[in-house]
């Protein structure tokens, strides 16, 4: 393992009101692998997710990528540096079609400077050619490149969380953040993706994902961490955590 | 230069209470409609019309003028909301959707007025005697709009605080969805709000109406201060809009003697009405609300 | 009154709104930004040119000072209001337009306050006819409205594009994604004041006198009605919706020469106003032509070969 970790979260915290979502959470991320994150509902897992991506300001603690201390930062520039997120509650642009949807994802699409989109409309057509090839095998991945030309209105509740996903694939991350990613998918699918992520994290991508399946976290995740009540609880492989009794006490409640 | 200062602050007073009465219903309805509804500004017109057809055209007097105003504005007020915003609300309709329909509203308004009574200034045949206390003057005019401005915030603080419908006005606008989940006929109180919101802005137009001129353009003239007020005092808060009318019209009467000091044009005691609503919404957004509990 | 120089005047003012109904559109129609404060900026452009007219400055420096002064002024006010929630932004701006009309009435040393100001010829046309003046207006505003029409169409369809509509769906998403969105808002509320100074340049240039009552909030929401009307985010719609609100404002004033109606029809004008944008609100909410979709020739392409590709399976 390398001696740096990609994201070093310390001591963080984040209330809302008198709820602490977040409560003093110190982890990290190296590179490499799938990791996750389990909890009970209104653990704090989406919170801790936002926080990091910059949507919520941390009450307390650090949040460092690559070394770099990223908590004061706007979303767009952790972005650009590689750390990107899928939203539990998908957020698609509604009245664009699903491959509009896809290119906005883009990371580092020349088109996107009002000057380039002006006036230098070959340097970016080739490009935007380019992404339109990658938009659509994601697509056909996910099932979804029949509709590729349709408003993305259209998409049912789960087809909505596919696009969610395979739209953040398109910025090619550092560390890729899903929050649910297999939510209302069917199982057979919820696997396909799973392989696959596993085959882009070869490549390069970290992950980490918060996931209720236990058995594709078994098949899947190197490490997990266990979040109850804002905190984090328990840490290790899942086939070593679900052996562990807190695991249980978190998720059954007080006994 | 010597300054009346009593004087200032009487004058003051005078025209938070126009803005405040204005501005009550204006407030309530942005907060539980969630748009802010231009047309009000019309209500203050039409208010100000029918007080002036009724009380110097019927000479019937003020009280009835008041009674008819109030009724006939807020039924008008009534119709709208029924018949175009809360259609258009269940259409799906945006903020700025609503917002431009209520421009509209306001037009349609406006110009049947200017239809009805043409655009040339009327003023209301009523004379007011002028008493003089220590420095100070006071015309019978501006004693009834203080009397009825107390009257009405007392009556509206109590009915808010005390009644039924006032805690349903409260838990409706601090939270829409709990106030219905918790058996609250959120619908009815809307409506209720559009009424008496507008009835008041009639009487703050008869007012206006009384002390200025009637023209279709009443109530256009102060619909900016009079959103000052709303914004400052926190949109959809009673007890700030109070505070808040009062500045706005500290801010209004010392301004004109400040430019005038500055030798600058006193018509820019708007612009420091307006310059208030553009600060508050860029900085502090819920206005004095922060040190009001919802009401 | 003799009907060419009517029907003349009549496609100068389409020019001049269908140019504010493509800025509007490019920042409510596609970017969200609800700009309730048009009138200020058709104002700066008006009085800038106007004044600069005054020193002997050509047109074309007139008309790029109107569009530089209102693109600063457009910058000055966005940068502070561009997080704010969107009807908030509508007051501000509305606000906004407000105080300026009060500064240009009450400072007589700007542009004369409420006498007015007039405008000396930029252009030098000493001998032509009113018609042929009228031509010439007509030609330099088309060309202003091709120009503005160009830059906005090759801007929405583009990867710009596709962002700024990214903002107006969910603009915390579009920033989830990467997108700057403070600097997507600045820029876009910078182009579409400058177009809007450009086009109250040419109002200025055109009517050669303005004063501050020509400035009035209804200025603001006659634009709103060519876009609401058009269709947002058609840059086709605004230019019709433009077309057609004049044809409409002209329509009426025509009633007025020809008819005797029972209501005075400058009343009756705006009346109608209202229930058509009623109208158009309940029933086409999408305005008469819907919103284009992107084309970037990449997605052309793309596009015809998925086709040709379910022809084959098919
Ligand atoms: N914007 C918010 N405002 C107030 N409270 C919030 C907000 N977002 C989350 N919370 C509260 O914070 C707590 C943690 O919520 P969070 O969404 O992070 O849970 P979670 O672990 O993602 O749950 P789930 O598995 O159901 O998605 C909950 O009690 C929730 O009510
Ligand atoms: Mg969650």
């Amino acid at each position: 393992m390398p001696e740096e970790a990609l994201l070093k979260i310390e001591k963080v915290s984040k209330h809302f009101g008198g709820i602490y979502a977040v409560n003093n959470v110190s982890l990290d991320i190296h590179e490499g692998g799938i990791w996750s994150m389990v909890g009970p509902n209104g653990s704090g897992k989406s919170t801790l997710f936002n926080t990091i991506l910059g949507l919520y300001k941390p009450d307390e603690g650090t949040i460092s990528f690559k070394g770099e201390r990223i908590n004061n930062m706007y979303p767009y520039q952790i972005y650009a540096r590689g750390l990107v997120n899928s939203f539990q509650t998908p957020r698609i642009f509604h009245s664009m079609t699903i491959l509009d949807n896809m290119l906005v994802a883009a990371r580092g699409h020349q088109g996107d400077s009002m000057w380039n989109s002006l006036f230098m409309r070959k340097k970016w057509q080739k490009q935007e050619e380019k992404l339109i090839d990658e938009a659509l095998n994601l697509l056909e991945f996910v099932e979804l490149n029949r509709m590729a030309f349709s408003p993305a209105a259209e998409l049912s509740g789960g087809q909505r969380k596919l696009l969610e996903l395979a739209k953040v694939l398109m910025a090619k991350p550092t560390l890729l953040l899903l929050d649910e990613p297999a939510a209302g998918i069917n199982p057979v699918l919820a696997k396909k993706i799973f392989r696959k992520l596993n085959e882009i994290s070869r490549n390069g991508t970290t992950f980490l994902i918060i996931e209720h399946r236990l058995d594709l976290l078994f098949e899947f995740a190197s490490w997990t961490y266990v979040l109850n009540k804002g905190s984090i609880i328990a840490t290790g492989k899942p086939k070593d955590i679900v052996n562990n009794p807190v695991f249980y006490q978190a998720y059954l409640g007080e006994e | 230069m010597d300054i009346n200062w009593a004087q200032i602050l009487l004058n003051s007073v005078i025209t938070g209470s126009i803005y405040l009465i204005g501005a009550i219903g204006l407030s309530v309805t942005y907060r539980l409609s969630n748009f802010s509804n231009f047309a009000h500004a019309e209500f203050i017109t039409l208010g100000a019309f029918i007080g002036y057809w009724v009380s110097s055209q019927l000479g019937w007097g003020l009280l009835p003028a008041f009674i008819i105003a109030f009724l006939l504005t807020g039924t008008v007020s009534l119709l709208c909301y029924r018949g175009i915003f809360q259609p258009l609300a269940k259409r799906g309709a945006s903020t700025i959707h609503l917002m431009i329909a209520s421009i509209a509203v306001g037009f349609i308004i406006r110009y049947s007025i200017g239809a009805g009574w043409g655009w040339t200034p009327q003023y209301f045949l009523n004379t007011w005697t002028t008493y003089e206390v220590g420095a100070i003057r006071i015309t019978g005019l501006w004693l009834l709009l203080i009397l009825v401005t107390l009257t009405s915030a007392l009556t509206m603080h109590f009915a808010l605080m005390r009644t039924k419908l006032g805690k349903a006005i409260r838990a409706s606008s601090s939270n829409p969805e709990l106030a219905a989940a918790s058996g609250i006929n959120v619908n009815r109180v809307i409506l209720i709000t559009w009424f008496i919101g507008a009835g008041l802005a009639a009487i703050a137009g008869i007012f206006r109406g009384a002390s200025t001129q009637v023209w279709p353009m009443t109530g256009w003239d102060i619909i900016l201060p009079i959103f000052a007020v709303v914004v400052l005092g926190g949109i959809g808060n009673y007890h700030g809009a109070i505070v808040a009318a009062f500045i706005i019209g500290l801010t209004e009467n010392i301004g004109v003697v400040a430019l005038t000091n500055l030798g600058l044009a006193t018509e820019y005691r708007m612009a420091l009405a307006f310059l208030i609503i553009i600060i508050t919404l860029i900085v502090k957004p819920q206005g004095l609300a922060m040190f009001f509990r919802r009401a | 009154m003799s009907i060419i120089p009517y029907l003349l005047d009549f496609v100068v003012f389409v020019g001049i709104f269908g140019i504010m109904a493509l800025s509007l559109n490019l920042e409510y129609g596609f970017t969200g930004l609800a700009n309730f404060g048009k009138v200020a900026f058709f104002l700066i452009g008006a009085y800038t040119y106007a004044i600069l007219s005054q020193t002997g400055a050509p047109f074309y420096l007139c008309l790029i000072a109107s569009a530089l002064t209102s693109a600063i002024g457009g910058l000055l006010i966005s940068l502070p209001a561009l997080r704010l929630r969107e009807d908030y932004l509508a007051i501000v701006t509305l606000t906004t337009g407000e105080i300026l009309r009060l500064i240009v009435k009450s400072e007589d040393w700007i542009g004369g306050g409420i006498w007015g100001i007039t405008v000396s010829p930029a252009i030098k046309m000493t001998g032509a006819s009113p018609t042929s003046k009228i031509l010439v207006n007509i030609g330099l505003v088309f060309i202003c409205m091709a120009i503005c029409f160009i830059i906005i169409q090759l801007l929405t369809h583009s990867p710009y594009g596709r962002v700024i509509r990214a903002i107006r769906e969910d603009e915390v998403a579009a920033e989830a994604l990467g997108k700057n969105r403070s600097k997507y808002k600045a820029q876009i509320f910078m182009l579409g004041s400058a177009m809007a100074g450009i086009a109250g340049g040419l109002f200025a240039q055109y009517l050669r006198f303005i004063d501050p009552y020509m400035f009035l909030p209804i200025v603001t929401f006659t634009v709103w009605i060519m876009v609401l009307l058009g269709g947002p985010a058609n840059n086709w719609g605004a230019l019709l919706g433009a077309a057609l609100v004049q044809l409409f404002d002209r329509g009426t004033n025509l009633i007025k020469d020809y008819f005797t109606l029972p209501i005075d029809p400058t009343n009756l004008q705006y009346i109608l106003f209202g229930v058509l944008i009623i109208l158009v609100l309940l029933y086409r909410p999408q305005g008469l032509l819907k919103e284009s979709e992107i084309k970037t020739e990449a997605l052309r392409s793309a596009r015809a070969r998925g086709s040709t590709a379910k022809n084959r399976e098919g």
